[in-house]
């Protein structure tokens, strides 16, 4: 099956539009300048490439900005210029979304939440508050655009908007999506500005990539969306190609929460993936878009994993990075080079890496400075996130090569191969987690007893805040359970089979940690923002540190979506494996005990204002291909039979759910909400019994992978046959049918 | 503030902000080599020392190569640290 993408909207600093800012871009303009939306004394740098004169307000409804951020005003217009280009008026029912990013509304609430946290009894302007999670940039885009049917919020830092358009991609190839708008978007903030400056990567004048002189990178902000059909779809509807996506690869390197392996010998395997999965090799590529960030580290890293993946063809292949024009766009960076990337393969001209002058002897590459015409018949473009979490897309002209391999959309059955929790009552494996069935007391309202030392190497674990480490002793314990932990642990030479990826998510990020971090800045002035923290407030920074300690190699990344986090990391393993793109994922969320998130982003964003004690947890299942998992002798502990995910109230959303399996079936609840009531009433689970979670586990985001969790245990021991795990927020559902091994 | 006595804030200083778990300020010894072989220190690290010497001692770290002979080993630093002070 071919992937076309059907329609580019990009906003940038350099312009608003795609054609717009591809224009710029060939004419070699750079967009940086004095930094204008907010001021930080004792900064390292003044200038970033900000999108001028764009407010939430231009794009919110009437009267309801002030829930809305800057990086909502650019995910949607770029959203909206995407399915203009592709024919498609937005309201258009048949279409998914996938966003990528990692601050979202943070330039807009990061003051209040310093505010807040110098005056516990201060009252909250809640709306504001609407903007702060990672999920509210594509629930705006949503309001704006929508409906949209399945709709899922990425974060792996800095390839964030890349890994968004191969999760669309992916959902494609398995037949689940018939189209997919998928980008990314971020809007410069204090946090990301004084944190780069913390770690000595910003440039204090327009940055060099690939410059012996080079010193930093620049920021810079915007937004990029892609909108991605089959061949047979967009044909159908008359709609033309503008590249096609060959397809791409997401790994981690597991080496260090902020610098990249020096050698490139992860990133290199990734290219080498994303090539082998696009059917494709070094000889058909014409052009690289570097990640290019001008930081000594990455350009040095990136050039020696382009010498390994691309062999001979070095000397041929043209490279350039758009960030000496653009800066950084953090986690827009992956879909905006992306946009260009195609645009520079549909029009036939390579953009320059401009501010390249002197070229570093580490960095000697086909570097172009002045944008040229060529005929481009396939290019790659490259994004490396915090956590090393790298991925590699190619596109390349429309019907210039056969068809990527597998063809025909092929969908491969997913299951279960252990569970583990970290809550209130322990660490607990696959066997365990149905304690939390059995009558017992609440969770109590300090947090859980957590010894982390228990579990973990303190002096290697030493970088992971308390998310990171429930997150890590999770995977963990889920892996050792599933037999996995060794072939995690074994050195890269050694492995064979499969690498592992894992998805964890927390709904609301670090948002403690962010505060106190931003009170340092204010109270003290950016030059004591602290380098090791600021790396742990990107909301892919739990599971970036659970890959680096346990050696996970596969696709890592983080999905939220409030208060079904954990359920949207579920559902987002099994379509990566359902798609062939993933093999063994552990997914779940983690959930800290915060105050803040008691006190004001809890009740306005899930709209949750009387509940239990919140307490925290993490929990992930272990999700295998099952024939994978048959190969490596593996014993299933239950199977995927069915899986949903929607936007909306949920009404007849399991209409097309198998029936449950008479007495032996039960529905597993993180929380008890009306929404449930409202989606189960009609349907053929309506009268089946039904297990809640959140009294023992505590009442938080999570519960509902804590719900997962109890289920497997269940199907494990007999109890059951069959379990319906339903999960959801304000505006969104999911559910999982889990059955027994055997069951069809 | 005499040389022991900004020995021991430093060492305190490196166990909390470095997070040397199960490590005593005592544990570091004097001589040996922060990065690579002897504490097993990185550059993230050293981004973070330097922020929180500048913070409790007022001393500048220059940044770059000539940061490198300064993060040598405690005594360097202290070295450093009490030079810098001296002629403030």
């Amino acid at each position: 099956m071919r992937i076309w993408v059907t329609g580019i909207g990009v906003v940038s600093p350099l312009a608003r539009g795609a054609a717009a800012t591809m224009e710029r871009l060939v004419a070699g303009d750079r967009a940086f300048a004095q930094l204008s939306s907010f001021e930080i004394p004792e900064a390292r740098a003044r200038i970033a490439a900000e999108v001028a004169g764009l407010r939430a307000a231009d794009v919110a409804p009437p009267g309801e900005d002030e829930g809305w951020s800057r990086t909502d005003a650019m995910a949607v217009l770029a959203a909206r210029e995407a399915l203009e280009q592709a024919g498609l008026e937005p309201r258009h029912a048949d279409i998914d979304l996938a966003v990528g990013g990692t601050t979202a509304g943070m330039f807009e609430t990061e003051e209040l939440l310093a505010w807040l946290s110098r005056d516990p009894a201060a009252i909250t302007p809640l709306k504001r508050m609407l903007s702060h999670p990672l999920s509210s940039t594509a629930d705006h885009v949503r309001a704006a655009l929508g409906p949209f049917r399945r709709v899922r919020s990425i974060c792996s830092a800095c390839s964030s908007g890349a890994n968004a358009i191969l999760l669309g991609a992916a959902w494609i190839r398995a037949g689940l999506s018939r189209r997919v708008l998928a980008g990314g978007a971020d809007g410069l903030c204090r946090l990301t500005y004084t944190g780069f400056g913390a770690l000595g990567a910003l440039d204090p004048g327009p940055c060099r990539p690939f410059d012996r002189r080079r010193v930093g990178l620049n920021l810079g902000e915007g937004a990029a969306f892609l909108l991605l059909e089959p061949e047979h779809e967009a044909r159908a509807r008359g709609a033309e190609p503008i590249v096609e996506l060959r397809g791409g690869a997401i790994g981690a390197e597991a080496h260090h929460i902020t610098n990249p392996e020096r050698e490139g010998t992860a990133a290199s395997r990734v290219m080498h993936d994303a090539l082998r999965r696009a059917g494709l090799t070094p000889a058909d590529i014409d052009y690289v878009n570097a990640h290019g960030t001008a930081t000594p580290l990455n350009d040095a890293m990136e050039s020696a994993a382009l010498r390994r993946c691309l062999g001979a063809d070095i000397d041929r292949v043209p490279v350039s990075s758009s960030k000496g024009q653009i800066g950084h766009t953090l986690g827009a960076a992956g879909a905006i080079e992306a946009a260009i990337t195609s645009m520079a393969v549909a029009r036939g001209i390579i953009p320059p890496t401009v501010g390249l002058e002197e070229v570093d002897p580490a960095c000697e590459l086909v570097h172009v400075t002045r944008a040229r015409e060529a005929n481009l018949r396939a290019a790659m473009s490259n994004s490396f996130g915090f956590g090393g979490t790298d991925t590699v897309l190619i596109v390349a002209q429309p019907e210039q090569f056969p068809p990527p391999p597998g063809a025909a959309p092929v969908r491969r059955s997913v299951v279960v191969t252990a569970a583990a929790t970290v809550g209130p009552l322990g660490v607990l494996g696959s066997h365990g987690s149905d304690a939390y069935l059995g009558p017992g007391s609440a969770p109590l309202e300090q947090g859980i007893d957590f010894k982390p030392g228990d579990h973990l190497d303190l002096a290697r674990a030493r970088r992971l805040d308390r998310a990171g480490r429930l997150t890590t002793v999770a995977i963990q314990t889920a892996l050792d359970d599933a037999g996995l932990g060794e072939a995690a642990r074994a050195e890269p030479a050694l492995r064979s089979g499969a690498e592992i990826g894992a998805i964890v998510g927390a709904s609301f990020g670090s948002v403690d940690a962010s505060t106190a971090y931003m009170r340092r800045i204010y109270d003290k002035g950016a030059k004591y923002a602290s380098p090791a923290d600021f790396p742990n407030l990107v909301p892919s920074s739990p599971v970036g540190h659970a890959s680096i300690y346990l050696g996970l190699r596969g696709p890592v990344f983080a999905t939220t979506d409030l208060g079904a986090t954990a359920e949207s990391a579920m559902s987002t393993a099994i379509e990566l494996i359902v798609a062939g793109d993933a093999t063994i994922m552990a997914a779940g969320s983690v959930e800290e005990a915060s105050p803040m998130i008691e006190r004001c982003l809890g009740p306005v964003c899930s709209g949750i204002v009387d509940r239990g004690v919140r307490g925290e947890g993490a929990s992930v299942l272990v999700f295998e291909n099952e024939e994978r998992a048959h190969e490596r002798g593996a014993r299933p502990l239950a199977r995927v039979a069915w899986w949903s995910a929607w936007r909306g109230d949920g009404v007849h959303a399991l209409s097309d759910a198998p029936p449950p399996d008479g007495a032996s079936s039960c529905v597993f609840l993180g929380r008890e909400e009306p929404r449930n009531a409202l989606c189960l009433a009609g349907s053929r689970w309506a009268d089946i019994p039904r297990r809640v979670m959140a009294p023992r586990v505590g009442d938080h985001e999570g519960a509902g992978g804590f719900a997962a969790a109890a289920a497997v245990a269940a199907i494990m021991r007999g109890d059951l046959s069959s379990a319906l795990v339903l999960g959801g927020a304000p505006d969104r559902g999911y559910a999982i049918l889990l059955v027994a091994p055997g069951r069809a | 503030m005499s040389d022991q006595e900004v020995r021991q804030q430093l060492k305190e200083l490196m166990v909390s902000e470095l997070n040397l778990e199960g490590k005593k300020p005592e544990d570091i010894e004097d001589a040996s080599p922060l990065f690579g072989e002897g504490l097993g220190l990185d550059s993230l690290d050293a981004l973070q020392l330097a922020m929180s010497i500048e913070e409790r001692f007022g001393v500048r770290i220059p940044e770059g190569d000539e940061a490198r002979p300064i993060f040598a080993s405690v005594n360097t630093l202290v070295e450093h640290i009490v030079k810098s002070k001296a002629s403030a």
